[in-house]
């Protein structure tokens, strides 16, 4: 009986160390992710959920940090645009986007850049070859060039700002459309 | 009277207990450094609440790493081997559990690789056999304990 009883113990001192070893080493690795160079998040997050984060931190880049982007005058502009010779990025959200744009531009929001680049990825990429030229409001909006930033860190080649953006471009008399983006 | 008897090394365990630490010492150390891997591997199987997943990944290559160096010392390889035991049984049911759901799988129990179903059998094969190498070194610590423990009796 006694033989019996302390297998009883014996197991149950068993099973409690490797509980009091899971707790160890539970602790151990929170105090070893906290001093981490590349922590984990305590809540998983999905392949697309960091894809979408980083995306965010992108666009999300103060003005003082953002390296000068080579810029388009209205004249250039409006030739690709007539001409069709280079992707037309709208960085405006898409609110301002369905009230009117650039004939043939594609919304890329600098607001919902991340949900916007993972639906125009496909054509982004097929586009490789011809040049992005990105616009936004015009005047002192940086949406624009946080876009432009966010796509050559994205491996883009040749990607440039229209500065005068969407005010001189509607100021010019120029064609517009209305509508959703597509 | 047997070697063991004797106060003489069991030299099966041993080897088995050593065979085992290095397996799982190896495999601790490869999952500390694929972390975010390892974590969507874990994701993978769909069994964990998002909530425990990255825990979870962290946790266990730590874990493994501590039963592997308990087993190297007669004093702890009953917890180190049971632990192992246990660690064994959860990775085949998940394993098969995901075999019969019909997933392709990466495990990541050792190391990062591609998904695949052939694979997966493999690594369902190979914790039924480091579940048995750790049910032995178990079930023969604790004889070896249970005899110490007669012997104070008598």
């Amino acid at each position: 009986m006694k033989g019996r009883d302390l297998l009883d113990a014996q197991a149950l001192r068993d099973f409690g160390g490797v509980a009091l070893l899971a707790i160890v080493s539970l602790v151990a690795a929170l105090v070893m992710n906290r001093f981490s160079a590349h922590p984990l998040p305590i809540v998983y997050q999905t392949p697309e959920q960091r894809f979408d984060a980083e995306l965010t931190t992108l666009v999300s880049a103060p003005p003082f940090k953002i390296a000068p982007a080579s810029t388009v005058r209205l004249r250039e502009f409006r030739s690709a645009v007539e001409s069709k010779s280079a992707l037309i990025l709208d960085a405006r959200p898409s609110v301002f986007f369905e009230q009117g744009h650039v004939p043939g531009a594609l919304n890329l929001a600098r607001d919902d850049f991340a949900r916007d680049y993972r639906r125009l990825s496909p054509r982004l990429k097929a586009a490789t070859n011809k040049p992005i030229i990105v616009y936004c409001s015009g005047g002192e909006c940086h949406d624009s060039r946080l876009v432009a930033n966010a796509l050559l860190t994205l491996g883009f080649s040749d990607v440039r700002v229209y500065t005068g953006g969407w005010e001189e471009w509607q100021g010019a008399g120029l064609p517009t459309t209305v509508g959703a983006a597509q | 009277m047997t070697s063991r008897d004797n106060g003489h090394r069991d030299y099966t365990v041993l080897a088995v207990s050593l065979a085992l630490a290095a397996i799982f010492v190896y495999a601790g150390i490869d999952k500390i450094g694929e972390r975010q891997q390892f974590a969507d591997n874990i994701a993978g199987f769909a069994i964990l609440p998002t909530a425990f997943i990255d825990l979870f990944a962290l946790t266990l290559p730590l874990f493994e790493i501590a039963c592997g160096l308990l087993l190297l010392l007669p004093l702890t390889r009953r917890i180190g081997a049971l632990a192992i035991a246990l660690v064994s049984v959860m990775f085949f049911i998940a394993l098969l559990s995901a075999l019969l759901r019909g997933l392709t799988l990466d495990c990541g129990c050792f190391g990062v690789g591609a998904p695949s179903r052939s694979k997966m059998w493999l690594e369902l094969g190979c914790r039924a056999v480091l579940f048995a190498g750790a049910l032995f070194v178990y079930a023969r610590a604790r004889a070896r304990c249970k005899r110490k423990e007669k012997k104070i009796w008598i």
